[in-house]
């Protein structure tokens, strides 16, 4: 098979673009969909079932419905209601942290719900608020468990942010999808563009690794 | 154990059959000609699209005309744009019709039947819009569907893949930025453009022509490099454009004239 290196290298401008924009809507998704999900995992174990019913749903939509509608939608109907217009990289972060968001708060909830229940009840004899006893034993505990389904989540979402060259945001796949669109030449740019995510995708489980490593105890 | 057992037979089975099936489309033995499997990207109305869920259009009715003329059997299937690409290049379907615009750059990597259609650009925007000609474009959004002319004619005149550009999987996804206001204008061709403006008289769109800027494009039926098929494609093409059924056919679905003879004299 004949493989043009000479339009890789022609693209590499574009691509290296794409992977800054790539890098930039992952981590920025990561970072609010992990806080977002911490939220939404907590108010779904609230003991009240009629307050947990909401985060429920939540869980419930953004789970059980294509990521790429749920793109289609923030970016064609949620963005331009508040903003008036379109814009393809706003609308990729808020689909894809909305989504991720649904993910992390069952490995919140896993995590947490891991943790023994006498834990809780020690920390709680010693004096401490349900609140003090969540952030000062439990959490700190769960947090570690959570680390590899976490890892998980996280790469999930690197590769899903290609979805968003549906919208024409210019992030990696975007340009690969360019690219085959000028040369008609369908190898060059996608083995390219999925050596990239695996560089990426490397890279992150390797820091979450180290991340592994240095907080476990034994 | 036993379950396991009988569950992993049947799924091999399954796999089995799913092989042999792959197997039988592709030769008939002798003298027979076979079943061709023609690939496409069916969201282009008129030319190919769904209709509740069968693939119909201006292209399948004349590549059924061709394979007729010709004496294949024709299998058309619905794989999208960047898969024809992928199955013709690695010859896994025998030819693809698709509005595919016969272009130098793609004759490097495939072959085409002779043209037998002609095709233009156009730019839609909104009613009232300030741009009245691709001069106009300059410094404005524009939409564009990856990978067509519309795109590449746009990239000639202000420069490649620069920053006004939004390249979009299919030209509805291009209609819709431009009707939420993402872009001011989506270039692509005439047929699209123009039953769009027809068919969605409430979106309030116009359409502008530019024969100036816009050259005329031809499409063709695309073919592995070097397919032994071309040449009888190409006979049974002429036959279609030439026995009246083009003519028919045209008017069946764009309402007016073809015009053939510009067809006939790209041949030479």
């Amino acid at each position: 098979m004949d493989f043009r290196w000479d339009i890789i290298a022609e693209y590499a401008p574009f691509f290296l673009k794409g992977t800054l924009l790539t890098i930039g809507l992952s981590v920025a998704s990561i970072l609010i969909g992990t806080v977002l999900g911490l939220f939404i995992g907590l108010g779904k174990m609230m003991r009240n079932k009629l307050y947990a019913l909401p985060f429920k749903w939540y869980i419930n939509f953004f789970r059980g419905t294509p990521l790429m509608v749920q793109i289609l939608l923030v970016h064609f109907a949620v963005v331009p209601s508040f903003l008036g217009t379109t814009n393809a990289i706003f609308a990729a972060i808020v689909a894809l942290s909305l989504n991720s968001a649904a993910y992390v708060a069952e490995i919140f909830r896993a995590g947490i719900q891991s943790i023994d229940r006498g834990q809780m009840e020690a920390a709680r004899s010693l004096g401490m608020t349900h609140g003090q006893a969540m952030r000062n034993v439990i959490l700190p505990q769960a947090f570690k468990r959570m680390i590899p389904p976490l890892g998980n989540e996280f790469i999930v979402l690197i590769k899903d942010s290609s979805l968003a060259a549906l919208i024409a945001a210019p992030e990696l796949m975007y340009w690969g999808r360019a690219m085959q669109g000028q040369y008609m030449r369908p190898w060059e740019p996608y083995l390219t563009a999925a050596v990239i995510y695996l560089v990426l995708t490397l890279s992150l489980s390797f820091l979450l690794n180290r991340l592994e490593r240095r907080l476990a105890t034994e | 154990m036993k379950k396991l057992k009988m569950i992993s037979l049947v799924l091999s089975a399954a796999f089995l059959f799913i092989l042999s099936a792959c197997g039988t489309s592709k030769t008939n033995g002798d003298g027979e000609k076979k079943t061709l499997r023609v690939v496409t990207d069916a969201a282009y109305a008129p030319l190919e699209y769904q209709d509740k869920g069968e693939i119909v259009g201006f292209d399948i009715d004349f590549i059924k005309a061709v394979a007729k003329e010709a004496g294949y059997k024709i299998k058309v299937e619905h794989v999208g744009w960047d898969p024809i690409f992928v199955e013709i290049k690695g010859k896994t379907a025998d030819a693809a019709i698709s509005s595919i615009t016969i272009d130098s750059k793609r004759q490097q990597t495939y072959d085409f039947s002779i043209p037998y259609f002609l095709s233009k650009n156009e730019i839609l925007v909104p009613k009232g819009s300030s741009i009245k000609s691709t001069k106009d474009l300059e410094g404005k959004k524009i939409a564009v569907q990856n990978g067509t002319t519309g795109q590449e004619v746009v990239e000639k005149l202000f420069g490649e893949n620069n920053d006004k550009l939004k390249k979009f999987e299919n030209n509805n996804l291009a209609i819709l930025e431009l009707k939420k206001g993402g872009v001011d204008a989506v270039v692509a061709d005439n047929t699209v453009i123009e039953t769009y403006v027809k068919n969605n008289p409430n979106d309030n769109l116009d359409f502008i022509e530019d024969d100036a800027t816009f050259n005329k494009e031809f499409y063709g039926i695309l073919l592995p490099k070097g397919s032994k098929l071309k040449a009888e494609l190409d006979k049974a093409v002429n036959k279609v454009l030439d026995n009246g059924t083009y003519e028919k056919l045209y008017e069946k679905w764009f309402k007016t004239k073809p015009d053939i003879k510009i067809l006939k004299d790209q041949q030479k």
